[in-house]
């Protein structure tokens, strides 16, 4: 990497004059216009570079993991640019190990690793530069250049795409129930028309009819509950709440009163907290509740869950026309909720079943049964192989 | 200067100042609770957003910065149904009840749930289930009350520097603060300051001293309040460890009227207060006082005091002892004509005839009388006053300061055979070089402090084995510990718990019969109640047997005055009155509440020159300033292992060099261990200094 070479070769004020005629944007969340956010801030401004604070997935920390020495060179051209000798990287708190393995370029570069998201508070005044600009940064200066938007759909690796490009045409989205992108939901219809630019933290994820959205909304509040400082009190308790709602209608303990209080603290969320976190947080929520209300309705109203995730819609059943009281499910029973005799029909206690599946792995009969929807008529008591009849 | 229009009125304030405070200042109030004056905005409680004029959305007050023209808005239905929103929310994670608070009637929370009433019943309510961490001294935390304003964290970081308390996150992802890793305070380098509970606005961190029953400032800092005088202890001490001794001994000074020899021997109520002793152990405030009083050069105080002109009064003052010459010397100041007529042929009373000179030299009392006697206060020597109405005749008002100098023989089998000696007129004739019928075998009766001075007195004199008795148990002995343990060093056995049978002997003393106490206690009318050990008969033999069980003043009716219990002299109230039942005649010190202490003498002698002055026509304000005004940094930083740091403990001869001699043995605190020492102090007046924060309760009594 000579990228930062040749930028020290050029001085502070081509720096500037370089980055502004490439038109560099920022990516992320504080998308705009790169020369002018440097030039918004003061002389001697700290750089703190990362990922966006709302950004749990990290999609790009693929960009630092590839190469290192390009973004780290593209954090020091901005604190070259700003005439700073004070330049931190910050990586997510789970992130540990790739904090270790960064650290010896990092200390050649004099950058400070930090762990966790940015503090707002303390950071007033830095300069905050995108990992993603940071890449760019490099590239400008090495003449590599291209404008773009980085993105990874649906697992798949870092690539990046001019901005133009519309989501529908980076993957198919038949049969997909909801896009994930950019810490919001969009229905396909939404998706089929909107540019890459939407997915400022690269990710793209399509769901399809085998992923329940509330059960996707509570691990994604989970996440942001993770990353969250805990000092903004519509992002800490805001997020408890929403979070207890989404299990709750997991469970299939859902009131339809939640929804209005998940819009009321959603709302409220995405301006009464200081960082993307808390801002960010709501969108799963209000998105998911606004955009699909019928997921809802069929987890509250129907008691089914459509993706037939949620374990509480589940059940698990012994066809008694099937049984044939072999006793092998009751065996394999970790929860020992199976009831049954030799040539007696067996019966799962529902109550304490876990829905691990165990049982019907070992059913040569094929006699158990897993259903989202209601249950046949099923015997009350031990009742003998051939004797049970549905009325 | 900027103008800003808040809810319509017009506020003229200074630009960039918090939107929050301008408004609070202008008699505006708008709710918040992460705010703090002393503190950086956090802006997370957003209790006080408002709404800007040409602003899309609402925004904390605590975080806008007054600019010219701004128009606020801090009550409209959005804002109102925000905050309410923002409260429920907070106290989802709140315990539900306040009765059962510490903080209840006295906490930021409630009074906020007051004024903005909300909701219930639609957040899910949790317990946050922490266990209430009562590990740490001082401090108490029930994290379960907190609801994350962040303000302890701030004080400790922003305000003090220490930088203990981190916002941390349990496994189950619930948001507290405390100590890395949950160490307890001390391990964490914890200063102990207090900050944390004095901004806490909730029953979270708790002051465990804190109670209704005192003044804060007496709580809060307990030397000081302990300190019969309230000498300024914690500001002395900080200067102490600045170096700064012309300024410590200026404070001590203000309060104290003979600070060296407070220095030797002042009984230290304070250190006995003192918080540092829940943490590892007590401040050496006594020995520190006396390092700052040597090495103080006068600069702040002498010839600098108030000296009123003459009033032409007259003013007599009968016993030279401390408190008749602190108050001689404010009397003086307040530009009364003073003499001070004294008995005995020095002055100084007790400090001259009844604390030893190896406690206290004899010329640091010359010494400190000298500055009395330099303020002009006569003192006449070997006068004794048994009617002190005659001399109305020739004064103004007259004090009787007549101490406590009649030993108290008990009344017990063989009390007066010869060989039985009576403190305080053994330790005066042991002082003055006179013959005092000491023999070789000595057992002395009581367990205060001064009959360790009569034993160890004898020690000096010869005495070949020295016994002390008394009734109390050793923990409850009255004396200072130091006292018992000097004394054991120096071959004298002690014997708690022990009733005086008799004395024996038929011509001369040849012992006393003792029994051990079982047990010792008091009943509702503070009579003792004692119970012997059956068959614990024991006899100690000796020539010589010494009462140091009490002191009484040497008075007796016929002088006129009124006599209470234990033969004081009655005054109206002990503190705020000291008039005697004759008219002009005031009396202070030992002689009107028994024996106590020489800064209570100091203290009685003050109150009584303030009364006697506002008696003879004048303000009675004996106050002075003396310090200038001392920069109280609240960023006191970190030090490792601060509240381990042991007390520094003074330089004292061996036993060996010191039994047999009067000369001083104790040489107080060396010069590096007397700054370690002041570093030590937790400083805990610096919580006065910071704000109270302001509640709608203020600004709807202000509207009343």
């Amino acid at each position: 990497m000579n990228a930062l070479k040749c930028a020290k070769e050029l001085g502070r004020d081509a720096i500037f004059e370089k980055i502004k005629a490439a038109g560099l944007k920022m990516s992320g969340l504080r998308m705009g216009d790169l020369a002018e956010q440097l030039k918004a801030c003061s002389v001697g401004a700290a750089v703190d570079a990362g990922l966006d604070n709302a950004d749990t997935d990290g999609a790009l920390l693929a960009l630092l993991r590839e190469n290192p020495e390009r973004v780290l060179e593209g954090i020091k051209i901005a604190a070259l640019a700003l005439n700073t000798g004070e330049a931190n990287l910050y990586l997510p708190e789970k992130e540990s190990e790739l904090a270790a393995a960064l650290q010896p370029v990092a200390e050649k570069y004099d950058i400070k690793i930090c762990s966790g998201i940015v503090d707002v508070r303390k950071t007033e005044g830095d300069f905050y530069l995108h990992l993603a600009s940071a890449a760019d940064l490099a590239d400008l200066f090495t003449d590599s250049y291209e404008d773009g938007v980085y993105v990874a759909v649906n697992g798949q690796p870092l690539k990046k795409v001019a901005r133009d490009t519309k989501l529908g045409q980076l993957t198919s989205l038949d049969g997909a129930k909801a896009i994930w992108t950019g810490y919001h939901y969009y229905t396909p219809a939404e998706a089929e028309e909107l540019t890459v630019e939407a997915a400022s933290n690269a990710l793209v994820r399509v769901l399809t009819d085998k992923e329940c959205l509330v059960e996707e909304t509570k691990k994604q509040l989970t996440e942001y509950r993770r990353v969250s400082c805990g000092k903004c009190v519509f992002c800490r308790e805001g997020l408890i709440q929403l979070e207890h709602e989404q299990r709750e209608i997991t469970l299939a303990r859902g009131k339809m009163d939640f929804l209005d209080l998940t819009k009321e603290i959603g709302e409220a969320m995405r301006f009464s907290n200081l960082c993307s976190v808390g801002q960010r947080a709501a969108y799963a929520p209000l998105n998911a509740v606004e955009k699909f209300p019928e997921e809802y309705e069929s987890h509250i109203k129907k008691n089914q869950c459509p993706a037939g995730v949620c374990g509480a819609f589940v059940h698990i059943y012994i066809d008694p026309k099937l049984c044939t009281g072999c006793g092998e499910c009751l065996d394999v029973c970790p929860e020992d909720c199976i009831e049954g005799k030799p040539k007696y029909i067996h019966m799962i206690d529902e109550f304490d079943c876990t829905k691990c599946g165990k049982c019907i792995e070992v059913c040569e009969d094929e006699a158990i049964i897993q259903t989202a929807g209601k249950l046949p008529k099923l015997p009350n008591r031990l009742t003998k192989v051939g004797k049970f009849r549905k009325h | 200067m900027a103008v800003i229009t808040i809810d319509g009125k017009k506020v003229e304030v200074e630009e960039g100042k918090n939107v929050l405070e301008c408004a609070l200042d202008a008699g505006i109030y708008i709710p918040h609770l992460c705010h703090h004056k002393d503190l950086h905005p956090l802006g997370s409680c957003r209790m006080c957003i408002v709404q800007q004029e040409g602003k899309d959305e609402v925004e904390p007050s605590c975080m806008l910065k007054a600019k010219d023209g701004m128009v606020i808005h801090t009550q409209t239905e959005e804002i109102k149904r925000l905050r309410m929103l923002a409260l429920e929310l907070l106290l989802a994670g709140h315990p539900e009840d306040c009765s059962t608070c510490p903080k209840y009637g006295n906490c930021e929370l409630q009074i906020l749930i007051q004024y903005i009433g909300p909701k219930t019943g639609r957040m899910k309510m949790r317990s946050k289930g922490f266990a209430v961490n009562d590990k740490n001294p001082l401090l108490l935390h029930d994290m379960n009350r907190c609801i994350l304003c962040g303000r302890c964290v701030r004080a400790c970081d922003d305000l003090r520097g220490v930088n203990v308390l981190h916002y941390q996150k349990r496994e189950d992802l619930e948001v507290y603060t405390g100590t890395l890793k949950d160490r307890l305070l001390k391990d964490a380098n914890c200063r102990f300051c207090q900050a944390c509970a004095e901004v806490c606005p909730t029953g979270t961190i708790r002051d465990i001293l804190a109670t209704t029953e005192k003044k804060k400032e007496d709580y809060v800092v307990p030397c000081r309040a302990g300190c019969p005088a309230h000498a300024d202890i914690p500001t002395y001490l900080r200067y102490t460890k600045q170096g700064k001794f012309d300024e410590a001994t200026a404070v001590i000074r203000e309060r104290l009227s003979m600070p060296k020899t407070l220095g030797y021997i002042c009984n230290h109520a304070c250190e006995l207060e003192c918080k540092r002793t829940q943490v590892n152990e007590p401040m050496s405030i006594r020995n520190l006082k006396r390092y700052a009083v040597e090495h103080d050069s006068g600069k702040y105080w002498r010839g600098k005091g108030k000296q009123l002109s003459d009033t032409g009064r007259k003013v007599c003052v009968v016993g030279a002892g401390p408190a008749g010459l602190t108050a001689a010397y404010y009397l003086r100041k307040q530009g009364h004509d003073v003499t001070v007529k004294e008995a005995l042929p020095e002055a100084g009373g007790m400090l001259s005839y009844g604390i030893p000179s190896y406690r206290l030299p004899r010329e640091i009392v010359q010494e400190e009388i000298k500055v009395f006697t330099d303020q002009g206060v006569k003192i006449e020597t070997g006068v004794r006053v048994d009617k002190p109405a005659d001399l109305l005749k020739e004064y103004d008002a007259v004090l009787m300061a007549i101490g406590g100098h009649n030993g108290v023989r008990l009344p017990m089998k063989g009390n007066d055979l010869p060989g039985v000696l009576v403190n305080i007129e053994f330790l005066r004739q042991a002082s003055m070089g006179e013959e005092t019928g000491l023999g070789k075998k000595v057992i002395v009766l009581g367990g205060g402090n001064v009959a360790f001075d009569c034993a160890r007195t004898a020690k000096r004199l010869g005495a070949e084995e020295i016994h002390v008795a008394c009734l109390e148990a050793r923990d409850k002995m009255t004396s200072d510990d130091e006292e018992i343990e000097q004394a054991q060093e120096e071959g004298i056995f002690v014997h708690p718990a022990q009733t005086f049978e008799a004395i024996t002997g038929d011509d001369h003393v040849t012992g006393v019969d003792f029994m051990n106490v079982e047990s010792f206690t008091f009943d509702e009318n503070r009579r003792a109640i004692i119970k012997k050990e059956a068959g614990s008969e024991h006899h100690i033999d000796a020539d010589t047997v010494i009462f140091a069980t009490g002191q009484r003043p040497d008075i007796t009716e016929a002088s006129g005055l009124t006599l209470g219990r234990g033969n004081s002299i009655t005054v109206a109230d002990i503190t705020r009155d000291k008039k005697t039942s004759l008219e002009g005649i005031f009396a202070a010190g030992d002689c009107i509440y028994g024996t106590k202490s020489v800064v209570m003498a100091v203290e009685s002698g003050r109150e009584a020159a303030s009364q006697i002055d506002l008696y003879l026509g004048g303000d009675g304000d004996i106050s002075e300033v003396f310090a200038p005004e001392q920069f109280k940094d609240p960023y006191i930083g970190e030090i490792d292992d601060f509240a381990k740091l042991k007390r520094r403990m003074p330089k004292v001869d061996p036993a060996e060099m010191r039994q047999d001699n009067f000369r001083l043995f104790d040489h107080g605190l060396c010069d590096e261990d007397a700054c370690a020492e002041a570093g030590r102090c937790l400083q805990c007046d610096l919580r006065l200094q910071i704000s109270t924060p302001k509640t709608w309760a203020d600004f709807s009594k202000e509207a009343e």
